[in-house]
């Protein structure tokens, strides 16, 4: 699974996830993506869940990026813990995610099964996502007004 | 390249909000620039903006704008989307001549079966999705096309394969990687089973966080290999 190497603080707090994404909206490697329609946090259990769905599905051939990388510590509780007593322990990572956002990118692979593989890959997921296809690639216009 | 005719409203008023509203009312806020003549807020009709960059040379078409009585040659410099709904939000034209050398960024598509590659289960890799030209405006071409049906596993399409038309410059290195006949995964040869076995046994409560994974398994490597080019 995917996490930072090394972190300058172990806990961080929750933040907010307003707002569409600012940057990585568009297809920039491959020929078809999954684009979040909402925000939330993906955890790196779920990322790794998702590109093995999306590679055996694909079975032979294609190439997989992945967009997003789970740099954000969640802390946990221990269970049956009286409340107080400081922050929980980090227990995972995740990726927040905004509207917008390409999650995950594939080439290779002709339309059909790229659509397969990623609407499994979407199933993978805690929030709405759907196939995406960069402009110019099969019937799809280069500029979509 | 032909030239289209767009109609820009002048005067448009400014800010976020009466751009929303410019926006509901099918009409583009856009600004024009470039030859030393003041930015002009302008508005144009979002049909007809389709209409205009829906052609084959899309976002590099020549426009003539009509901004009242005056008239300006131009070109779409940058498109603003939506980031989910993917309509235009915001469009630059910039003024050019038809002399003058503009840069523009064209298309590199891949034509022909690599059936080199395919028969031994490979990939064609397309390393650089466009290239940044110079040329004068009527010289733009719409797409570079690439022919890969010679491709072979490991065989490589560079830059000096390609064939510029007259009047084009580029700053690429004659060497540089457009497309590669990449091998097929590792585990696609049967690996895949160990690979993951490595994965699952290289899980380990590594660093701050419980729960990581040690490594990465299962032939992430060109996956995780591009995460940070990539974000």
């Amino acid at each position: 699974m995917l996490m930072p190497r090394k972190v300058k603080h172990r806990k961080q707090q929750r933040g907010r996830m307003s707002g569409m994404a600012k940057g990585g909206e568009s297809i920039n490697f491959g020929d078809y993506g999954i684009q979040a329609l909402e925000p939330g946090w993906i955890t790196a259990r779920q990322i790794e869940a998702a590109r093995i769905a999306m590679t055996r599905h694909v079975r032979r051939g294609g190439k997989v990026w992945i967009r997003v990388f789970p740099d954000k510590p969640v802390t946990e509780k221990p269970a049956e813990t009286r409340m107080g007593s400081g922050k929980g322990n980090p227990e995972h990572w995740v990726a927040v995610v905004k509207p917008g956002r390409v999650l995950f990118e594939l080439s290779g692979v002709d339309e059909t099964l790229a659509r397969g593989a990623m609407e499994r890959a979407i199933q993978k997921l805690p929030i709405k996502a759907r196939f995406v296809i960069r402009p110019g690639v099969g019937a799809t216009p280069e500029v979509q007004v | 390249m032909a030239e289209i005719t767009l109609v820009a409203d002048p005067g448009r008023p400014a800010g976020s909000r009466e751009s929303r509203r410019l926006r509901a009312s099918g009409r583009i806020p856009a600004v024009i620039y470039g030859h030393g003549i003041a930015p002009i807020a302008v508005s144009v009709d979002a049909r007809d903006l389709r209409a205009a960059l829906g052609t084959e040379a899309g976002s590099r078409a020549l426009l003539e704008l009509h901004v009242g009585s005056d008239r300006h040659l131009a070109m779409a410099r940058q498109l603003q989307r939506h980031p989910v709904r993917h309509t235009v939000t915001h469009v630059d034209f910039q003024v050019v001549r038809r002399d003058e050398v503009v840069s523009a960024e064209i298309p590199v598509v891949l034509v022909g079966e690599p059936v080199a590659v395919h028969r031994g289960d490979g990939l064609v890799d397309q390393e650089v999705q466009a290239i940044t030209i110079k040329a004068k405006p009527a010289d733009l071409p719409t797409s570079f096309e690439v022919d890969v049906s010679g491709l072979e596993i490991g065989g490589v399409v560079r830059f000096e394969d390609l064939k510029l038309p007259a009047g084009v410059e580029c700053e690429l290195e004659p060497d540089h990687v457009i497309a590669v006949g990449r091998p097929p995964r590792a585990h696609e040869l049967g690996e895949e089973p160990a690979a993951e076995a490595a994965s699952g046994a290289g899980e380990a409560a590594g660093g701050e966080a419980a729960g990581g994974e040690a490594a990465g398994g299962e032939a992430g490597g060109a996956a995780s290999g591009r995460i940070g080019d990539a974000s």
